[in-house]
Order: C-alpha cells, then structure tokens, then sequence
C-alpha cells in the first residue's frame, strides 16, 4: 500500500507553471528514486509535498490524507523529513543546536541518538562546532542526521550525492540503505549509478511532467530509456 | 575537515586575521573619542560618557526590536518608532492617569473575548459561501458591521479622560499635579446604555469581526473544535471585565494612594503589553498578506506610523508634556545629592562621581535597564529554544517551517517582541526627554543608523551601534557649549546643535566605508 500518493500535482512558483501533472506512488518501506534532467521539477516537487510551494491543482495523499493545502510545518509534522538540496543546514547554529532544534518532542534526540551518531560518528566529535565550521560532507551528513532527530515515516531526500567526494558519497549511501529500515524514503538523485543502487523504485519527470516509473531494476537494463530521459547511458 | 584538526592557537591567529578590518575601526573610533575626550574638562567627561550611554541605552531599545524583526522577517519596521512614542505615552497614562486606564480596559477585554473562540469562527466561516469573491464581499461585510456595532457600543462605556483643550484636564497638568502629590481620581462617568446591553453589543460587535476576519482567510485549517482552554480564555476574560467594572472605584483610590515608584513600576509592564500586543496585531492584520511584497510592506509600516502619529495626537494633543521621575529617583534635601556610585541607591535625583554631577534616573536607571534588557535577550537568544528557532529562522524561515515549526507564530512573537522593547524604551524615556509626537522619529533615524554601524542583523551589534551614536551625539553636544580646537581656525568651532543627527549618519558612512557589513555583520549571502 503506497504511504504517499500524488495525482496530477500542478505547483506555480509565480506566474511559472513549474509542475504540469506529476502523478507517483510512494510504496511503505521502500527508497523511490526521483530522476530527471536538471530544472525538470524534482525539488519542486519535493517542495510541493511539503507544501512549501503549494500545489494549485490535484492532490496529495499521505496514507489516505489529504494533505494537499495544509500549511508545511502541519505537514512536516504528520511524520515528513526533509533533507533540502545543497545542504541548509543552520550555519549560526552548534551541530547539537542543528539537530535538537528538529525535535518535535522533548527527548527525540536523545532516543535517537545511538542511531545518528551510529550513522554519522564524525558528528558526535563535531557536536560543539558551529555549522558554518563544518566540510561541506560534514554539513551534508548534518542535514541527513537532523531529518533522523524526529520519528518521521517519510524522508525527502534532495541531491545527497551532489559535490560530495566518493569515499563521503559511499558513506552517504550506506547511511540511506540503513536509515530507509525506520522510514520510507523519496530521493532525489542526479548521479544515476547512486540512484540505481539505493532505489527498488523509479519515477522520472520530465518538464513538470511525470513521464514514466517503475522498478529499478528494469530500468538499469533499459538503456532507450535512460538516454531519452536522462541523457545518460 | 580542516577546523578539526587545526591547532586552537592557530584557529585565534586566523580569527585576528580574519577580523583584522573590525579590530582597526574600533581601535580608531576610542581613539577618535579619547581624543575628542582630551578637549573637554576633567570633570566634564564623565558625565558626557554617562549622558551619551543613557541615550545608547534607549536607542538600543528601539534598534534591538528593529534589528530582530529586519533579521527574521526582513521587514523595516518604519512604524517602529512610533511603537516607541506609543509606550511613552501609554506608560505616562498608567503612571497618570490610572482611573482612564480601567475605563478604556473594560471594554476593550470584552471586545477581545470572541477572538478566543477561533474554531468557533473558523466552522463558522467555513459554512459562508463557496466562491472566492462571494467570501471576500461577506467578509468585508461583516467586518463593516462588526466596526460600525463595536464603536457605537464601546463608545456607551464609562469613561474619564483628560482634555487637551482645558488646562485644568490637561495632561501638562496632571503631570505638574503628581510630581506635587496633589493628584486624584476623577469623578466617575456612567454608562451611556444599561450596562448589560453594552457588553452585550460590544460582545457582538467582536463577534463579527472575529468571524469577518475568519472569511477572508483563504488557508484552510482543520482544528474547528472549541476546547475548554478556548472556553476558559473566553471565560477569563469576561469575568476579569465585570470584575473591572465592580472595583473599579476603590482600585483607582488604591492605585492613586501607591508611590509613584510602584506606579512607574506598574506603567513599564503594562507599556511592555501594550507594545507588545499593538505589534502582534500589526503583524498579524498588515504585514502578514504582504510578505511576498516588500515595498508595499515598507509603505505599509511608513503608514502605520503616521496614523499612530494622529492618534496620539487626537487623544492626548498636540502640545509636548513632561512625566514626573518615580519618587525614588527624584529625592531631594538632606544627604542630597548622592556621594559616589552608591548615590544610585540613596534615593536622590543627583549624585557626585568623578567631579561630575549624575542624574539617578537618566545615567543610572536607563542605563540598568539597558544592560538588563541586553543580557536578557541575549538570554533568550543563545539559551532558549525559541531563541535557536529565531537564530535559525533569520537564515532560512522555510527550512525552519520545513522541520514541523509554525514560522508564522514565531514572526508573530518576534514582531511582539520588538514592539515591546521599544514600547519599554518609551516608558523610560518619557521621565527624561518628556513626551511629544516627534519623539519617536528621532530615535527610530538613530536606531536605523545604530544597525547600520552594528550590522543590521546582528544583535550585539544593535547594541554597540546604540551605544556609540549616543556617546557621539552628546559629545557632540557638549562640544556645542566648549568648542573644539581645529587647526587653521582662529576661533574654537562650535558645533551647533543641528549637527547632532549629522554626526551619527557621518559616522555610519565612515563605518561602513571600512565595513561594509558593518562592526558585527556577516557579509550578505
């Protein structure tokens, strides 16, 4: 049974008609990998998920609810992490301050912190630096960790592969595979060797449009659809 | 990975380094400032430097809100000023005119008792029309009648006032009439309806404009249950009116017999609330829908302003009054004035420091205030969790809300906040500098400059900014009277007192000729 549904999502940013009708599926359980070319609407569809960029038209289900006009922080409450592209993390705040400002209720960090810190244990020796001190793999772990902080069903994942170096990316997968046992995950993902071997499922956008999905490992072999898509073989 | 691993002694040579342009300005500025010192007599300086932080002390006030609300919501507060002016003459009210302050009360908890019932409204509204211009037109509809029902009734409510036009009800007067202890409650008014039917109007009247309120707003939100916290919200309020209205009379005998320290006391809190309350409400009611358009949002505050402007000046007039210093403050005869620093405790208006002649309230109270309200807020700021929300919401707001935090409560409680702090800068500022309509003008141009030296966003920089424009401004001044010696000049130039505001911009030029970001600012993103 899917956790979050979209069907036929419209989002304007302004007058722009960023998303024309993305429809997907988000099975319990599962990684879905988000791909497509660069500006063809994956963070934006992230975004209008947490109604950050609202949608216009057509709806959002998470486990049966609409969610579609309700306000972000309602939303992110119902059990949805977001790790944003380019890693926003809280550059004014300590690493601890960066993750104990997610709880949602008092103690989460604290019940969670074998995890993190299991996942990440550079954070643990970093934990007094402010955020604005840490390597940009540092902070990308960072962002990762503080979408653990609060007991969410649901990660969005944007781009956690982006400029990072391959050791920290290997890393950076491991902690995916092991975090995706606690919740369901949606990941953006432009490095498709990355994408291919987290995901069971894919969707692919193109021009605000969702254009086809399905499972990974049918797509691995598909090299039509790769080049047409995703401009990679 | 570097941070980590580089030495300490190495991370401090990289932060001098790194901060080499701050540590240059300051350097030149107490230079420029003990050589502007060595001008002025001996037993002038002391005072000069205590004058100059006392009024940093209220520029820091009206400057800590504005940086807070320009940091978080990148809103330039330009009504925030007049917020100032506005806890000026609210707090020379209470300490005043307390028997006008239960009147104007009463009515005023009725009114705001249907806004507890918000789910209430909100079912309400959700059942009125479905087409967004059907919803508009009834919403405004009902905000009209609500208005037009709550000012004929609140208007039938007793109510004792002075008179601007009189100058035996004139404020002038009763501030001459409390500093001599000659001051009384007025004769009480009645209610121009049977009582029961004026609060039942005004009930109404705030009825309707809960429920305008409600239609117009588009988001749709699904707590529509009334609560017994809503119910007890509501409850408090009514009984706290009708309690009001039963005591009233020996209240304001009691309140009239207290000193007039505990009525100074008495006037700071209930200007903080009232600040604090008119900033929510402007938040809440103007800023709110302009989020997306910043000029309409400056225009908005700048607007703002000027009716806070006229209003102050239809209730409490024109002319320019004064505000009696609280009884401890103000001694004077025997033992009078103070010797050295433990003269702040004595109960004196003046003192004797370091040769120099102090006044207890204005370079010794203001001053405390100023330093207790910095270490508060720093408090709050790096101790709290709604300190790290607002740290974290000054960088990115939607990253905040992203994490399940309602970023629009905390705008809400910052904006209340800031309000408060310099609705509190008023109230102090009132014994000393009296109370006039231009007043909050010129604090706001001094705050503005204050942030730009400090670093807009930056609070202690609000802070140092504060303290160096006042301490400029009454060098200045002082130089007025004693002249500087500038060379090829035969004469010593006498700065005239016009030069004042010059002075502070010239300054924030020179600051950020050096530092663009300020002493304390980050470079913009």
């Amino acid at each position: 049974m899917s956790l979050l549904r979209l069907d036929e999502v419209h989002t304007f940013i302004g007058q722009y008609h960023i998303l024309e009708g993305v429809s997907l599926d988000v099975p319990a359980g599962d990684i879905v990998a988000l791909l497509g070319r660069n500006g063809a609407g994956k963070t934006t569809t992230l975004k209008t998920i947490l109604g950050l960029t609202p949608a216009r038209k057509g709806t959002v289900q998470l486990d049966g609810q609409d969610i579609t006009l309700r306000r972000s922080f309602d939303i992110a409450n119902m059990g949805i992490g977001y790790v944003p592209e380019h890693r926003a993390i809280f550059a004014d705040l300590s690493v601890e301050e960066n993750l104990r400002i997610a709880e949602r209720n008092k103690g989460d960090l604290a019940e969670r912190e074998e995890l993190i810190f299991g996942l990440f244990p550079d954070l643990k020796r970093l934990i007094r630096l402010p955020g604005t001190n840490l390597s940009g793999g540092q902070q990308q772990m960072l962002a990762v960790a503080r979408a653990l902080v609060p007991d969410n069903r649901l990660l969005l994942i944007d781009e956690p592969s982006e400029g990072l170096a391959p050791v920290i990316i290997e890393q950076m997968m491991e902690a995916i595979t092991r975090l995706s046992e606690h919740s369901t995950v949606l990941l953006v993902e432009q490095n498709f060797i990355v994408a291919g071997r987290l995901a069971q499922h894919y969707v692919i956008i193109e021009e605000g449009k969702s254009v086809k999905a399905g499972s990974m490992a049918d797509l691995v072999d598909d090299d039509e659809t790769i080049k047409r898509y995703l401009g990679a073989a | 990975m570097t941070t980590a691993t580089s030495s300490p002694a190495r991370r401090r040579s990289d932060w001098f380094k790194e901060n080499r342009n701050r540590f240059t300005t300051l350097a030149i500025l107490v230079f420029l400032l003990l050589a502007a010192m060595s001008g002025v007599e001996r037993d002038d300086w002391f005072s000069t430097i205590m004058q100059g932080l006392s009024v940093g002390a209220i520029t820091f006030l009206v400057a800590s809100g504005l940086s807070l609300i320009f940091g978080l919501m990148d809103v330039l507060n330009l009504a925030h000023g007049e917020l100032f002016m506005l806890g000026a003459y609210v707090g020379w009210t209470v300490y005043t005119r307390f028997d006008t302050v239960v009147d104007i009360l009463v009515p005023l908890l009725i009114l705001s008792a249907p806004f507890t019932l918000l789910p209430l409204w909100r079912r309400l509204a959700a059942a009125i029309g479905s087409t967004p211009l059907g919803r508009r037109w009834a919403g405004l509809g009902l905000l009209a009648a609500g208005a037009t029902t709550t000012f004929v009734s609140v208007t039938r409510f007793p109510l004792v006032i002075w008179d601007p036009g009189n100058f035996a009800m004139s404020p002038s007067n009763f501030s001459v009439q409390i500093d001599l202890g000659t001051l009384a409650p007025l004769p009480p008014d009645t209610f121009g309806w049977p009582a029961v039917i004026a609060i039942l109007a005004t009930l109404l009247g705030g009825s309707l404009l809960a429920l305008g309120f409600n239609v117009l707003r588009s988001q749709i939100d699904e707590r529509t249950v009334v609560t017994r916290k809503h119910l007890l919200g509501f409850g408090v309020l009514i009984v706290t009116a009708i309690v009001l209205l039963a005591v009233k009379e020996p209240l304001n005998e009691w309140v009239f017999g207290l000193s007039t320290t505990w009525r100074f006391f008495l006037a700071m809190v209930v200007s903080v609330a009232v600040g604090s309350a008119a900033g929510a409400l402007i938040e809440v009611a103007l800023i709110r829908p302009l989020y997306d358009r910043p000029i309409y949002q400056l225009m908005m505050t700048l607007g703002v302003g000027f009716i806070l402007i006229e209003l102050v000046r239809e209730v409490w007039g024109r002319p320019e009054f004064t505000m009696s210093r609280p009884a401890a403050f103000n001694g004077t005869g025997p033992g009078c004035p103070g010797e050295g620093l433990g003269g702040f405790f004595s109960g004196c208006s003046t003192l004797e420091a370091f040769g120099s002649r102090l006044r207890v309230y204005n370079e010794g109270f203001v001053i405390l205030a100023g330093i207790v309200v910095l270490i508060g807020v720093t408090l709050l700021l790096k101790r709290t969790r709604i300190g790290m929300i607002i740290r974290a919401g000054v960088q990115d707001p939607e990253m905040v809300e992203a994490l399940g935090i309602n970023v629009r409560r905390v705008f809400t409680m910052v904006f209340a906040l800031g309000s408060g702090l310099a609705a509190f800068g008023g109230v102090l500022a009132a014994p000393s500098i009296g109370l006039g309509t231009g007043m909050g003008a010129v604090f706001l141009l001094s705050a503005i400059v204050a942030l730009a030296i400090g670093g807009l966003t930056s609070f202690p920089g609000a802070a140092a900014g504060a303290v160096l424009v006042g301490l400029l401004q009454q060098i200045i001044i002082r130089y007025g009277q004693s002249g500087i010696n500038l060379p090829f000049l035969d004469e010593p130039f006498k700065p005239s007192p016009t030069l004042v505001p010059a002075a502070a911009i010239l300054l924030m030029i020179v600051v950020l000729l050096v530092l663009p970001a300020g002493l304390f600012g980050r470079s913009e993103r």
